[in-house]
């Protein structure tokens, strides 16, 4: 009984870092709760083996990757490659405060998210996770290394071959939009 | 004049081309706001598998066993002696259980000396 109330308390210290992780790591909310309850469950598995509470964050972003990868896989069964982004509960940039931006740059920014947040799900699945670790989680190559359990120069020059993924990709939509824009005007 | 467009243009996209990087950065360190169930902890804790409980009774197996292996090992010696016949196989078995008996019997005195 104990054991579980500290489990409970372990859970609302890292659901937040769960969710988020798998928000970005599937780009849907769909199963959301059933795949965070399964990175707790395995951990609560795992835990007979582990040592030291430092590492529970490590080991939670390790399992975190791992049921990630599980429901791409699962995905990739179903044959259903659509990622739905545009759903109606995946709307979660629509929550993100813009206090000092005007309408049209909010609704430029938001754009703007979404084509990030598509062409994040366009990238392999070593680089998306590495790139949300980094950037969004604020880890370091060494937790990142440790995590994934890879080298820190293979962390580096996937978290760069993903940034410069994600920048081509972006310079060729806003070419192809302005391109567009410059065809109607004209 | 559309030359002067197509400047205006080219030089937009440069500076545009500038700001990618900062946004891009900015909006991969965007963190999502996923909404999270108030009894989500609770639930989790719920689905716990039980843990097999540790018995705190005292099993005696070992112990049994080697008790077990003594007496068997006396019985063996005894019956050996009644049948002896003064073949030299006689008495190699019967001092490979006399051996066997006695380190049962040291390997015994010394295990429950230890549990004190």
């Amino acid at each position: 009984m104990h054991a579980d109330l500290t489990f409970e308390q372990v859970v609302r210290d890292h659901q937040d870092m769960v969710f988020r992780t798998l928000l970005r790591l599937t780009g849907s909310r769909e199963h959301l709760d059933d795949l965070a309850q399964d990175v707790f469950l395995r951990l609560y598995r795992t835990l007979p083996n582990f040592r030291g509470d430092a590492l529970i964050t490590t080991y939670l972003y390790r399992i975190a990757v791992n049921v990630a990868q599980d429901e791409w896989k699962r995905r990739r069964r179903d044959r259903n490659t659509h990622i739905s982004l545009s759903d109606d509960t995946s709307d979660w940039q629509d929550r993100l405060p813009h206090p000092d931006h005007n309408a049209e740059q909010q609704i430029q920014e938001r754009e703007f998210q979404q084509s990030v947040e598509e062409q994040l799900q366009r990238l392999s699945q070593v680089e998306r996770t590495i790139l949300v670790l980094y950037h969004q989680e604020e880890r370091s190559y060494e937790q990142i290394a440790s995590a994934l359990g890879m080298p820190i120069g293979t962390i580096r020059t996937h978290l760069h071959r993903g940034r410069k993924k994600l920048r081509e990709a972006l310079q060729q939509r806003q070419t192809k939009e302005r391109r567009t824009t410059c065809t109607t005007n004209s | 004049m559309h030359d002067e467009q197509l400047d205006h243009d080219n030089s937009a996209a440069i500076e545009h081309d500038d700001n990618l990087d900062p946004r891009l950065t900015r909006a991969l360190e965007t963190v999502p706001l996923p909404s999270i169930p108030a009894d989500f902890a609770a639930r989790v804790a719920n689905l716990l598998p039980a843990r097999r409980p540790v018995s705190l009774t005292p099993t005696h197996y070992g112990q049994n066993a080697i008790l077990m292996g003594i007496f068997l090992t006396l019985a063996a010696l005894l019956l050996l002696a009644l049948h002896a016949t003064g073949h030299a196989m006689f008495d190699l078995l019967e001092s490979l259980l006399l051996a066997q008996f006695v380190a049962l019997a040291v390997w015994f005195t010394i295990w429950r000396h230890s549990l004190r």
